[in-house]
């Protein structure tokens, strides 16, 4: 009898002791289904969070590349000093544009900053953007391709807006007081985009509601285009049109038909 | 009278010179002109052919005088094979130019002229190249056919006595005079005083087309005025306005009036610049004419008419690419540099309720370089 109770109790204990431990595995189930379902549907968020993490990783490195090598003339906290400007709002693209075409860091303090070899890798210059970039904003570089415009409508607004100091072929020219408007063809698809956003030096800037997104990326294109292009007929001679052409017309053309005729005259 | 058939002579040009000539028979008593000129005096190198047309030659050279014999007649001294080298070489340029002729057309026709093709850049080059070969090679030919086959001699002819003869002289003048007595003015002196009256009076005939002139007086005062008017959006070369705000601080847009083909008219074309308002340094009224850092200037130099669109936006210098007229977009556009005399007319603007950029009427002075009744 009492073996039968014990009997009893043990297997109502064995079998509340079973619907424990399914318990457990339908919790245990059920967590893994969570878990999994979580990991399903909530992948990407997680990834997006990673995201500022690496901005933040970013932003310190620009940080920290911005103390060791610009801080000296633009101030330990942006402010600008002795030497250069302040940076806070100048944005992404000045950064971009003035680290990537070798313009900065300044080498001396000249009339215009001259175009000279990078010092910072790619992923330096955007780490230095991103650090000047979250302190106050400021024009930053487009998603997608710079060079995808529409290369006709680029070559329209080029005449237009950047003809008039860079030349029609992109050669460049003088402006005042020794100050330049440089040629074109050095200059990367990043430069010419945000040289058009972040207006340096001398040159105007042109925002996003006057020239869009997508004309500025068709002005990139074209100048990409035409800087590429080869010189059908032979030397371009600096691209500079009439004016090199007929000097070398004149100077080397003209002179070499006279002592030409000079020679045929003296053998006659 | 042609250049004598080829037969080796043997002797210098000066001995076959020398030697009486067909040409001389041409020239009879009949010709005077040679008559009063020494024959030394104009002498001077021609050749055969214009020897021929005039039907004249010399009969003497003076040793001082004469040109000095250049080369000998080679031609004279060629052998027959000698001969029929020199014809080979001179035909072989020929057959060159040939060459350049049928390269030309066969590059214009054959070589594709696209970006990218590999013989592109070489279109250009190839047909200058080609051309070269065609025209040099008959150029060439020629001069050595000239050289080395063609009768080699130098002849030498006066040149003509210009004046007229001194009886020639004397019959005109006693003719002229003669003339004036006919007509009895050196008696008649009311005649003679009349006629300077009348005639004299004549000079006045062209005044009244002087005053018709003044007809094309710039009275419209089109040099003066430009497509600009009231209430009239500023607009870019694709004809959208402009509206506040669209440009930022530091930007310029080149703008046309917003009126029929506004963006065609030569007058008007405008640069519309932002700075910030605090920099803007303008006199008087013109403080009034920009808006909120905007200020639109004629782009049109006051020296010689060029495009004066390069703008750096530290220094607001507004820099003409043609005689680097330097003008300060700050301050009114005054000249700081360069050849312009006067600053770039500022056209006053303002915004309209829609927000767009209007000007607020005509520029108030002539744009461009100065004329005459500018004032």
């Amino acid at each position: 009898m009492n073996g039968q109770v014990v009997n009893k109790v043990s297997t109502r204990g064995r079998s509340r002791r079973r619907s424990r431990l399914s318990g457990i595995a339908v919790i245990m189930l059920a967590l893994v289904a969570v878990g999994s379902l979580y990991t399903a549907v909530a992948a990407p968020s997680s990834a997006q969070e990673s995201e500022p993490a690496n901005q933040s990783m970013k932003v310190q490195e620009g940080r920290d590349l911005f103390l060791s090598g610009c801080s000296t003339c633009h101030g330990l906290n942006l402010a600008g000093g002795a030497g250069g400007p302040s940076l806070i709002g100048v944005g992404a693209s000045s950064v971009i544009f003035q680290v990537e075409s070798g313009r900065m860091p300044l080498a001396a303090g000249v009339q215009q900053a001259p175009r000279k070899d990078v010092r910072y890798t790619t992923e330096q210059i955007d780490a230095l953007a991103a650090y000047i970039d979250s302190n106050g904003g400021g024009p930053s570089l487009p998603s997608g391709s710079l060079t995808d415009g529409d290369l006709q409508l680029g070559g329209a607004l080029f005449r237009t807006n950047c003809a008039s100091c860079h030349n029609f072929a992109g050669s460049g020219g003088a402006l005042t007081y020794g100050k330049y408007a440089p040629e074109l063809e050095q200059a990367s698809a990043r430069v010419i985009y945000t040289a058009m956003q972040s207006g340096p030096e001398s040159m105007p800037r042109y925002g996003d509601n006057q020239l869009t997104v997508e004309e500025k990326k068709a002005i990139t294109r074209y100048v990409r285009y035409i800087t590429e292009a080869e010189d059908v007929g032979g030397a371009g001679l600096g691209r500079y049109g009439p004016l090199t052409e007929g000097l070398v017309a004149w100077v080397v053309g003209v002179v070499a038909l006279v002592a030409l005729t000079l020679w045929i005259g003296a053998r006659a | 009278m042609t250049t004598p058939p080829h037969q080796p002579e043997p002797g210098s040009i000066r001995d076959r010179l020398s030697s009486p000539r067909p040409t001389d028979q041409a020239s009879g008593p009949g010709d005077s002109r040679t008559s009063d000129v020494p024959e030394s005096s104009f002498q001077n190198g021609d050749s055969a052919g214009d020897l021929a047309a005039h039907g004249r030659g010399h009969k003497q050279i003076h040793a001082a005088m004469a040109p000095e014999p250049v080369g000998l007649d080679r031609h004279a001294m060629l052998s027959d094979r000698d001969a029929k080298a020199a014809e080979r070489k001179v035909a072989s340029l020929f057959l060159l130019a040939l060459l350049g002729v049928i390269g030309f057309v066969v590059t214009f026709f054959a070589v594709e002229q696209e970006f990218g093709k590999p013989w592109n850049t070489w279109f250009t080059p190839l047909l200058g190249t080609f051309m070269a070969l065609a025209l040099g090679g008959i150029g060439a030919g020629a001069v050595l056919w000239a050289k080395l086959l063609m009768v080699d001699e130098e002849a030498v002819q006066d040149r003509h006595d210009f004046g007229s003869s001194a009886e020639e002289r004397a019959a005109t003048s006693k003719a002229l005079k003669q003339g004036l007595a006919d007509t009895g003015l050196p008696r008649r002196k009311l005649l003679r005083n009349s006629l300077l009256l009348g005639a004299g009076s004549l000079a006045l005939l062209p005044l009244p087309f002087v005053g018709f002139l003044g007809r094309f007086q710039n009275k419209e005062r089109e040099l003066a005025t430009t497509g600009w008017e009231k209430g009239a959006r500023l607009i870019r070369q694709n004809g959208t306005p402009v509206k506040l705000g669209d440009i930022q601080v530091g930007g310029v847009e080149s703008v046309f009036p917003d009126v029929e083909e506004g963006t065609l008219r030569a007058d008007s074309p405008a640069l519309l610049i932002r700075m910030r308002p605090e920099e803007l340094q303008l006199a008087g009224d013109k403080q009034e004419w920009a808006y909120q850092g905007h200020v639109v200037y004629s782009s049109i130099c006051t020296h010689l008419g060029c495009p004066v669109k390069l703008y750096e936006q530290q220094t607001h210098n507004l820099f003409c690419p043609c005689h680097q007229s330097t003008f300060k977009a700050d301050q009114g556009a005054k000249v700081i540099f360069g050849p312009a005399a006067r600053p770039l007319p500022q056209l006053a603007i303002s915004v309209d309720d829609e927000g767009y950029f209007i000007a607020e009427g005509d520029f108030s002075e002539p744009v461009g370089p100065s004329y005459w009744e500018r004032g």
